[in-house]
């Protein structure tokens, strides 16, 4: 149980990013203590140099300007002995444990070297004599029995006269430096650690909203939308992915909540139909009039192709919805087409006793679907035809404004009931501006004999073609409904594109 | 004149071959493109109709197949796909003519009979129709009832020369809608009716005899 734990701990990003914030953070502060170390190591090697320089050529005047003389090694030895004690003490007169110096006087002649030092001496000058070494230029000499080398300087005396040879063991600055390293060392692996561990942190408790969110994505289930992410009161990425994850939540909830209320009522408007439909049937066979058994058949089928009608819009309807509704578009003068259209719609005005007027000053030419346009005018003519009183007048204009071209709708009835003029939001993404509800699917008036899909698909297909659909009532008075449908013009239309689009009248 | 039906819908397939049958073509019905395609091949078949979802093949797979191998029998594809993009595409693959379902028997005979004139050698076009007492002059646009001519708007007139060109035949709102004003539309409302009712009155008015009938929840028929 535990292994399982820890390996899937050792999965979590936040653990990859730490280890690796972590490395390079590690290799980063190693190579600047590195760097610090060298510095320091160096300056303190160049001291105990020039210190050493500096001091053989003192022992080389007074080995020079010493007389030759009994009390010659003597002298020398006295003047060593002081400079060796000028390391062995710190400033305030205490000795320094494990400082060394040496001094040897070679000239040249079998003649024993004066030697001031340590008492193996025999180990030194066995080390010197085979030192090739330029004089003034210090070198470390490892000497046998000594742990630390020995920074070692020679200076030349006349020529024959023989060398000096001054070393230096600086054990307090060895001991400097190791302290030193210990100290990075130390210093280094505590900051290494503290930083992992604080990014650790840190990336955990981001981590850890980001699997709220995760654990909130997971609950979601179709009949359970509720479950929201708590959102810290914070402007970070994580917060507004949890907010950005909530207005999804939102969305999808409330297109669901539509898509019950559709399904509500496709069941509504098509159950009826075929239950009426299956009555017709099963009394028409019971009967034995041909007549009328035939009446019912017939009315059967009205209702099957109202039914079909109804499937075929939806199905246009869900299509423009998702943005998969394919437009052929051809250039169309819109004043021509809503002539024919009008004028197939008229008689059947004029039947109601309506009457149907068409103004249009100019060829207005756009570029649409003919056959979604077409359908498009033939549902607002037949919205006007069941919803525009007896005796009102219907009238119909097509007018270009800058930029649109405008499809005029309007009639002097009783307009829209103020209910159906509410603008409500739609599914469609959160830019969608909110429509009326007029323009909504299943919309539709209360004594409505219609589907309630006539303007959804108006509005679909203005949409669809960059334009857009307006319904309102004709000033305040609120006497006459108004739809205004707004289509981008053709900015350039060739003669020679207009043939194919008009049809030609029969 | 013999059909060959293809279509995996048990129900459509044999109310297809009832109306074919009592229209009087003969009928020969397959539900596999595979059998439909050994039965094409055999070159007996003045028309085929062929479903676009079948079981065991595509519907335009079978068509170019038949096409590969010299079948030039006018096509009529069916299909529950209602996009333009389908139909073109069924149109292009070697169909001749596409209805979606659900359709009207009568626009399907209507169309069968169509695509049989088109692919037979046409006769000259004639220039007058005549149906009982009815006349009518496609070159001067006139038309008489027992000798009396009547005055007919000119899209009375595109009516009733459509009605003419198909009498006997019952033709649906959808095809008088596509055929005389040019345009496919789906209504609920009696638009057509309303046009056909004006018509009747010039027509039928003094007449004894009623040529345009309706046939209620079908469309209409003009026949003596």
């Amino acid at each position: 149980m535990f292994s399982r734990i820890s390996s899937s701990f050792y999965r979590t990003s936040a653990w990859r990013l730490a280890m690796r914030s972590t490395l390079v953070f590690a290799a980063g502060s190693a190579a600047v203590f590195l760097v610090m170390y060298i510095v320091v190591a160096r300056t303190v090697q160049e001291r105990s140099d020039s210190w050493l320089i500096g001091e053989s050529e003192t022992l080389k005047q007074v080995a020079l300007n010493t007389p030759r003389d009994a009390l010659y090694d003597r002298i020398v030895e006295e003047v060593a002995e002081l400079a060796s004690q000028e390391v062995s003490y710190d400033g305030s007169g205490h000795h320094i444990q494990g400082n060394t110096v040496f001094f040897a006087q070679t000239d040249g002649s079998s003649h024993s070297p004066v030697w001031v030092g340590p008492s193996d001496s025999g180990k030194f000058l066995n080390a010197i004599r085979n030192l090739n070494i330029a004089q003034g230029a210090p070198i470390s000499l490892r000497v046998q029995g000594w742990r630390e080398p020995f920074r070692v300087v020679a200076a030349d005396m006349k020529p024959g006269d023989g060398r000096i040879y001054l070393g230096l063991l600086d054990a307090s600055a060895a001991a400097l430096l190791q302290r030193l390293l210990v100290r990075f060392v130390l210093g280094w692996l505590f900051m290494v650690a503290f930083g992992f561990f604080i990014t650790l942190m840190g990336l955990r408790r981001m981590l850890h909203r980001v699997d709220a969110i995760t654990g909130a994505a997971a609950s979601i289930r179709p009949d359970d939308l509720g479950t929201r992410v708590t959102v810290a009161n914070q402007r970070d990425e994580v917060a507004r992915l949890a907010r950005t994850f909530n207005n999804m939540l939102d969305r999808i909830s409330s297109s669901v909540n539509q898509l019950h209320t559709l399904t509500d009522s496709v069941a509504h408007d098509l159950k009826s139909p075929i239950t009426s439909v299956r009555g017709s049937l099963e009394i028409a066979l019971t009967l034995e009039d041909r007549n009328q058994s035939d009446d019912l058949v017939a009315g059967a089928i009205e209702q099957l192709d109202r039914l079909s009608d109804v499937i075929t819009t939806s199905l246009d309807l869900a299509e423009a919805d998702s943005g998969a509704l394919r437009l052929r578009l051809q250039s169309v003068d819109l004043g021509e087409l809503v002539g024919r259209v009008a004028e197939l719609y008229a008689p059947a005005f004029a039947d109601n006793q309506q009457r149907l007027t068409v103004r249009v000053s100019e060829p207005v030419h756009v570029q649409m679907d003919v056959s979604l346009c077409t359908r498009m005018l033939s549902n607002l003519m037949e919205n006007e035809l069941r919803y525009a009183t007896a005796s009102s007048e219907v009238c119909v204009s097509v007018t270009t404004g800058r930029e649109m071209a405008c499809i005029t709708v309007e009639d002097d009835g009783p307009g829209f009931p103020a209910d159906l003029l509410r603008p409500e939001t739609t599914s469609e993404g959160a830019g969608a501006p909110p429509l009326p509800r007029v323009f909504l699917r299943f919309v539709k008036g209360s004594d409505s004999q219609g589907h309630g899909l006539g303007l959804a698909f108006v509005n679909a297909v203005a949409t669809a073609h960059g334009g857009r659909a307006i319904a309102r009532n004709r000033g305040e008075s609120s006497s006459g409904a108004q739809i205004v449908i707004e289509v981008p013009l053709a900015h350039q239309v060739r003669l020679d594109e207009q043939s194919p689009s008009s049809l030609s009248m029969p | 004149m013999r059909l060959l039906v293809v279509e995996d819908d048990k129900t459509i397939r044999e109310f297809l071959t009832r109306a074919l049958t009592e229209s009087g073509f003969g009928v020969d019905a397959s539900s596999l493109g595979s059998q439909a395609e050994k039965l094409a091949l055999e070159g007996v078949h003045d028309a085929l109709i062929v479903d676009l979802a079948l079981p065991d093949m595509d519907g335009l797979e079978l068509i170019q197949r038949l096409r590969a191998q010299g079948v030039s029998s006018p096509v009529l594809i069916l299909s529950a796909r209602r996009s333009v993009d389908e139909r073109v595409l069924g149109l292009e693959r070697g169909g001749d003519d596409y209805m979606t379902k659900p359709f009207a028997v009568a626009e399907l005979l209507a169309r069968i009979r169509a695509l049989l004139r088109r692919s037979t050698p046409s006769q000259s076009e004639a220039t007058r129709l005549r149906v009982a007492d009815l006349e009518i002059d496609l070159i001067r646009r006139e038309a008489r009832r027992g000798g009396v001519e009547i005055q007919l708007t000119q899209q009375e007139f595109a009516l009733l020369e459509y009605l003419c060109r198909n009498a006997g035949r019952v033709v649906t709102r959808a095809m008088v809608l596509d055929h005389v004003w040019k345009m496919r539309i789906d209504t609920s409302t009696n638009i057509v009716d309303v046009h056909i009712h004006r018509l009747r009155s010039k027509v039928d008015r003094d007449a004894q005899q009623q040529l345009i009938r309706t046939i209620r929840g079908v469309g209409y028929v003009l026949k003596d």
